[in-house]
Formats: structure tokens, C-alpha cells, sequence
């Protein structure tokens, strides 16, 4: 029984799993290929800003070696790959309880031989499933298309820690969706919630932080993996990996404290 | 007549959320262009020397951004977007909702014309993109006008306002649309959010590459953008024409196509 839950939700996941690896992987490519012409556009520009004071180019964040290379580029369109990966994350987050309400096929689930905490961790699992089955597509189609248009070797480890950012942040709006799905489970629409959601601390992350104001930068997952310090020192940030491992351990457990105790509307 | 204020109620609360959403958004970007604008001057002259392509890296385009109004004309392809994603989503669950809810029944044995109940919802969310449009712009209104220094913006906010929404417009249509048409309702505002972020995504390639310029019919986000019809520029004629068309057919098929669908009851 617990095994049909977890299959039946892959089953259900599949398509949209298929889905949204393959758009994750377009959007890398589309940037990716404009990677080229971009070299091409900036040669001379980089030329002068070898020109500038090393002070001045430090206030505005960039660093030569990495802002023009294929890792730099790379991270300007990163961000849009995040961008849909959490709003994916999210939407599978969001949907876990929901759905069986939207559709009232809750009771139908409840009145099985399986505890609540089985059905939370089948789901859970699924959903982390189709997650880390779009991570490995997508990471190993990054890269391979990173060899395609690179003019210079780069520094595969560091693609890889970058690439994985994405995991990273996905994780953290899964936990953010669950927390959303348990608490308000009369939600009619929820790629609305996700995406709104998402988008909101998009913005937020964009806005709110400026370059020195650390604290803020604690208000966006968007902003907890900086591509600059992670170019720079080939590692995370430990404070916000911290953070965002306790905030996923507290989401789940969280949603499952709630959700044990939930009265579950029937049809 | 109660169609419409039902609708109205039931995206009442939403409404109001997505209206504080927005408000946030202005506020906290005008707060950052107040923290920006202290740290000095070298930065125009550094920006100037910038190619086309390192400055959309950058996210920051052809705007002047030591002055308010420039710095709201970064700001405003996010106003953008969030409003068109709210006008999407609108559009489509709007009508989709029924049959999710499977309520279409309960509908539509009352004294009410397909027709009847089509025009009601999409006029309930004409009313509420109308108001999030005017929140967006009472926003930009006060909180620029903090910021500006005695610079007058007010027509150059307005102008982009009358920009958003002819997109709200066309973004609801495109939800609506959608859901009337597709046998499976509930995917349309999946589909119509796909559509939006591709034409975003299209948007910010054409900024990449200059080579692929012809591509800004295909996708809203260059219709009006704020660079071309602030300071002076105006709304052109063309895109006004290419939106007014598009809503225009996009309406239609919302009628004629919901008149016929074979509802999932």
C-alpha cells in the first residue's frame, strides 16, 4: 500500500517532471547560445575596465577573471533557470495536500489502510523524486552544453556548485509549498499561489539587497547563494546553507505536526 | 448582473493581496534607488562606456539610473510582469473555475446564456485589473514623486500605465482564451503562465543579442517598453494596433469557442 502511493504519485508526476527538465534545459541553452556573441561584445569594454581603478570595479562587483568568462555568463542565466525551478518546486510543493481536497478524493486516500505520516512521507518523496530526476538532467545537460560553447577551459567543480544552486532553492520552495499546502488547504489554484509566491521573492531578493546588507539578503532564498562568492572560494556560504537546511528540516516537520492533527473535509 | 458581482467577490481577496504585492514592490524599489543614489556619480560614467548586451546582464538596459523616473523604468518591466501574471491567471481560472470547482452544472441551469455568463466574468475581471492598474499607478504616483526631487513624472507614469494595461488586457484574453478552448480547463492557466514566462524569456534574449531584433513582435515585453515610451516617446501606433488586434480575435474566440464547448460536468 505505501508503495502504491509513491508510485501512483511519480505516475502523476511524470509528465509534468518530463516537462519541466526540458524547459529548464531550453532556458539554459537559449542564454547559453548567446554566450558567443557576447564574448564578441564585450572584448573591447573588458579592455577598458582593465583600465579602471581595481577599487572602483570592486564597489560595482565585478571581477574580471569571472564576470566575462562562460562561468559569469553562465550565472546571468542561472537565474532565470532558478527562477522556473522554484516555481516547479513550489507548484509540487503546493499541489502535495491540495490536490486531494481540490479534487475531494481526500477521504478516499484517508479511509485506506495508511497512516497520515505514510501518505505525507510517500508524497514527500515523490515529489523530491521528480525534483532530483529534473536536477540530474538538467546539471548534465548544463555541462555539455557549456563544452559546446566555451572558448576557454573553465572550472568544471564550480559549474557543478553553481548548477547545484538550483537543487538548493528548490528544496527550500518544496518545504515553503508543503508548509503552504498544510496550512491552507482550500487552494483552488495553485500554480496562482506558486507562482505569485515565487515571484515575490524574486523581486524581493532583487530589490531589498543591496551589495554589504547581509541581513536582508536572509529575507530571499533567491539570495542565499551569491555566484560571485561561490566563483570566488569554490564553496557556499555556510550561515545561508544553515539556514536554508534548517528552514527545509523545519518546514517538513512542521507540516507534519500539522497535518497529523488536520481535520480533513469530506466531500 | 449576479454573475459579475459574484465574481467580484470571489476575487476580492486576492485581488487585495496582489494589490499590497505590488505596492511592496514599488516601495522597496524606490528605497534601493535611495540607497543607490547616494553612493555617488562615477557609475553613469562607467555605465556609458557599457555594450548593449553587458548592460541586460547587468539588468540595468538604457536607463539613466541616477535620475527617479530612470530608476522606475527598471523597475517597471517587473510592474509588468507581475500584473501580467496576475491578468493571466485571472483570465484563465475565471473561466476554468466552474469546471474545476464542478459547478458548471449549478451555472448553467439558471436563466443564463452562455454568452451571458462569459461577458459577466470577463467584465469582473476587466473591474479588477482595472483596479490593480490604478493601485500600480497611485503607487508609482506617490512613491517616484518622493524620490524625485521636484522631477515631474506624472506623464511619464502614466504613459507606462496606459502601456500595462493594454497588456493586462491582452494577458487576461490569452487566459481566457485558452481555458474556453482547451478541453481540459484546468491546464489552461498553466499553458497561459508558460506563454507569459516564454515571451518574458524572449524579451530578455532580444536585449542579448541585437541579431535577433525581429523577434519583438512575437512577445508583449517589447511593446511598450519603458526606455521607448517614457521621456517623451510615447506609445507606437504599431503595437497599439498588433495589442487592439490580438485582444480583439482573442475575445472573440473566448465567446465562440466557450458557446460550443462541451462542458466536463
Amino acid at each position: 500500500m505505501r508503495m502504491n502511493i509513491l508510485l501512483h504519485e511519480l505516475r502523476a508526476y511524470r509528465k509534468s517532471t518530463i516537462i519541466w527538465t526540458i524547459s529548464l534545459i531550453m532556458v539554459a541553452a537559449l542564454f547559453m547560445s548567446f554566450y558567443p556573441s557576447f564574448t564578441k561584445d564585450t572584448e573591447e569594454f573588458r579592455k577598458l575596465l582593465e583600465g579602471y581603478p581595481a577599487a572602483l570595479r570592486e564597489a560595482f562587483g565585478i571581477n574580471l577573471d569571472n564576470f566575462f568568462s562562460i562561468l559569469g555568463f553562465y550565472c546571468y542565466g542561472l537565474s532565470f533557470v532558478t527562477l522556473c525551478g522554484a516555481i516547479q518546486a513550489m507548484n509540487l510543493g503546493t499541489g502535495i495536500i491540495s490536490k486531494e481536497v481540490r479534487e475531494k478524493t481526500a477521504d478516499f486516500l484517508l479511509t485506506k489502510p495508511v497512516t497520515r505520516a505514510a501518505i505525507l512521507t510517500n508524497k514527500l518523496l515523490a515529489a523530491f523524486i521528480s525534483i532530483i530526476v529534473t536536477n540530474i538532467f538538467y546539471i548534465t545537460a548544463a555541462i555539455l552544453l557549456a563544452y559546446q560553447v566555451a572558448t576557454e577551459n573553465f572550472d568544471v567543480g564550480i559549474f557543478l556548485l553553481l548548477s547545484l544552486t538550483v537543487l538548493f532553492i528548490q528544496l527550500i520552495f518544496l518545504g515553503l509549498g508543503i508548509i503552504v499546502s498544510v496550512i491552507f488547504q482550500k487552494i483552488k489554484s495553485v500554480l496562482t499561489v506558486s507562482l505569485a509566491t515565487v515571484f515575490a521573492f524574486y523581486f524581493l531578493g532583487m530589490f531589498s539587497s543591496t551589495s554589504g546588507d547581509e541581513a536582508k539578503r536572509y529575507l530571499s532564498p533567491f539570495k542565499y547563494f551569491d555566484t560571485a562568492y561561490i566563483m570566488e572560494h569554490s564553496n557556499y556560504e555556510t550561515p545561508f546553507l544553515i539556514t536554508s537546511a534548517l528552514f527545509i528540516i523545519l518546514a517538513i516537520g512542521i507540516s507534519y505536526f500539522i497535518y497529523g492533527k488536520k481535520d480533513i473535509h469530506t466531500v | 448582473m449576479n454573475i459579475f458581482l459574484k465574481e467580484l467577490k470571489s476575487h476580492r481577496k486576492s485581488l487585495i493581496f496582489w494589490s499590497i504585492g505590488i505596492f511592496l514592490m514599488v516601495t522597496s524599489g524606490m528605497v534601493k534607488y535611495e540607497s543607490l543614489s547616494s553612493s555617488g556619480q562615477p557609475m553613469n560614467e562607467m555605465l556609458a562606456g557599457m555594450p548593449k548586451s553587458l548592460l541586460a546582464v547587468l539588468g540595468i538596459g538604457e536607463f539613466d539610473i541616477s535620475t527617479a523616473s530612470g530608476y522606475y523604468g527598471l523597475l517597471y518591466i517587473y510592474l509588468l510582469l507581475m500584473a501580467t501574471i496576475h491578468s493571466a491567471m485571472l483570465g484563465a481560472t475565471i473561466i476554468a473555475k466552474e469546471e474545476r470547482d464542478k459547478t458548471t452544472e449549478f451555472l448553467f441551469v439558471k436563466p443564463v446564456s452562455r454568452n451571458g455568463a462569459i461577458l459577466a466574468k470577463l467584465a469582473a475581471a476587466f473591474v479588477n485589473i482595472l483596479i490593480l492598474n490604478i493601485v500600480t499607478f497611485v503607487s508609482s504616483l506617490v512613491l517616484v514623486g518622493k524620490y524625485s526631487n521636484g522631477e515631474v513624472v506624472t506623464g511619464d507614469i502614466a504613459i507606462t500605465m496606459a502601456g500595462m494595461f493594454i497588456l493586462q488586457l491582452l494577458f487576461m484574453v490569452i487566459g481566457s482564451s485558452l481555458a474556453a478552448v482547451k478541453r481540459k480547463s484546468k491546464t489552461a492557466a498553466s499553458f497561459a503562465a508558460v506563454i507569459l514566462l516564454l515571451t518574458y524569456l524572449i524579451s530578455v534574449v532580444i536585449d542579448l543579442n541585437e541579431g535577433i531584433e525581429g523577434l519583438k513582435y512575437l512577445t508583449p515585453f517589447k511593446y511598450f517598453e519603458a526606455k521607448n515610451i517614457m521621456f517623451g516617446g510615447g506609445l507606437e501606433f504599431i503595437y497599439v494596433l498588433l495589442s487592439g488586434g490580438w485582444i480583439a480575435v482573442l475575445t472573440a474566440v473566448t465567446f465562440i469557442f466557450y458557446k460550443k464547448r462541451d462542458l466536463n460536468v
